[in-house]
């Protein structure tokens, strides 16, 4: 029986060193073309409204569209607040876009952010430690080809005293 | 000894896998650095264009990544899928053999698919009479699990696809079925697929118009029945 158990257990490690693989058919997740910077902790006073500053930097050579993008239909940047985290997202400044064309279509503009960008979230956290699991949701471009829309992990420990 | 005989066999079956899976990735990471090495080599010299056409694409460098790598389902039979087109119509891929076939992966949040669909169109009502058929399908996210946002994300999709006045049908791609097509990633993706059903081009990311008609004589001009 014992010996039924090491041999069950063996060719259970082996299906999974198996499944954890990359075979050729499938794709790795792309990386991510956004990333959060900074700030990883900030302190606020409790119960009033703060402003922090969101840090983020774009992949060279790709774009998202900006908060408010200029063709119907495009997916705008926003930032995601779970609920009951302590903190309360009261507004968000985004910053504007910059102006963009495909080059197929000059008169096509798009409203984009490229390189690092600044958003400023309006904050009212309750007395506290809360570590803050929130996330930017864009949708990258580059020059030729667009990518399924994602949510960039943004982490911040808000200290309310 | 049946005991001892099963356990030998397992622990053969899980050595096997282990190795199976080994050769396997080993293969994989070989074949990315290969096209990674080839990529590089095509990058450090870029095609120029020949006939200095504003389009995108003409300058090389917007041609793609379709435009320098091989597809693995280059040459080999497409997959065949069935889908529900914003009609509710059941469309499979291979309701159309005998007739070159262009499958569009889009989505309405896809900029560069605005610029390329227009073009589809318009190859549309040039080729049909010589035996083209263009599917677009769509690779908009859907909310399975949510009835009621589900048929609000298709009418959605039906919306945009009448707004772009598309006149070939737009399937909704409610099964993965991008899957087997190497798991569209960068849209558009555009698979040319010739009369016998073998792919034969293929392009990520907004190419020029005159690639595109290129890509669509080759899959008129290919496969038989011509």
């Amino acid at each position: 029986m014992k010996r039924f158990a090491w041999a069950a257990l063996v060719l259970l490690l082996a299906a999974s060193f198996a499944a954890a693989q990359k075979l050729p058919w499938q794709k790795s997740e792309r990386p991510q073309d956004v990333r959060y910077l900074f700030p990883e902790q900030v302190s606020v006073p409790a119960g009033k409204d703060a402003v922090v500053e969101l840090h983020f930097r774009i992949n060279s050579g790709m774009h998202i569209n900006s908060h408010t993008p200029s063709e119907k239909g495009l997916i705008p940047t926003s930032l995601i607040l779970p609920e009951n985290s302590g903190v309360k997202l009261d507004k968000v400044d985004f910053p504007s876009g910059s102006e963009y064309s495909l080059r197929a279509m000059p008169s096509m503009k798009l409203s984009v952010y490229t390189g690092d960008f600044v958003v400023r979230a309006h904050i009212r956290a309750i007395s506290g430690q809360h570590l803050v699991q929130a996330a930017l949701r864009y949708q990258a471009c580059d020059v030729n080809a667009c990518y399924p829309p994602r949510k960039a992990p943004v982490v911040v420990d808000v200290i309310a005293k | 000894m049946k005991r001892n005989a099963v356990v030998i066999v397992a622990v053969i079956i899980a050595v096997g896998l282990m190795v199976w899976a080994g050769v396997l990735n080993y293969r994989h990471r070989q074949q990315q650095e290969a096209a990674v090495k080839q990529l590089q080599s095509m990058t450090a010299q870029p095609a120029t264009p020949s006939d200095g056409s504003s389009d995108a694409g003409a300058d090389g460098s917007s041609a793609g990544f379709g435009g320098f790598m091989e597809h693995p389902l280059q040459g080999k039979m497409a997959p065949n899928f069935t889908l529900k087109d914003t009609e509710g119509r059941n469309v499979s891929l291979a309701d159309y053999k005998g007739k070159a076939v262009i499958v569009d992966f889009w989505a309405t949040w896809c900029a560069p698919c605005k610029i390329e669909i227009p073009w589809l169109e318009q190859f549309n009502k040039q080729y049909a009479g010589q035996g083209l058929q263009i599917l677009g399908v769509s690779e908009d996210n859907l909310n399975m699990d949510n009835k009621v946002e589900l048929a609000k994300e298709k009418q959605d999709i039906a919306d945009k696809a009448k707004d772009l006045k598309i006149n070939y049908p737009v399937l909704i791609d409610d099964a993965n079925v991008s899957t087997p097509y190497g798991g569209v990633d960068g849209l558009p993706t555009t698979f040319f697929i010739d009369r016998s059903g073998k792919v034969v081009a293929s392009t990520v990311g907004l190419v020029s118009r005159d690639e595109i008609e290129a890509n669509i004589k080759k899959a008129l001009g290919s496969g038989g029945q011509s």
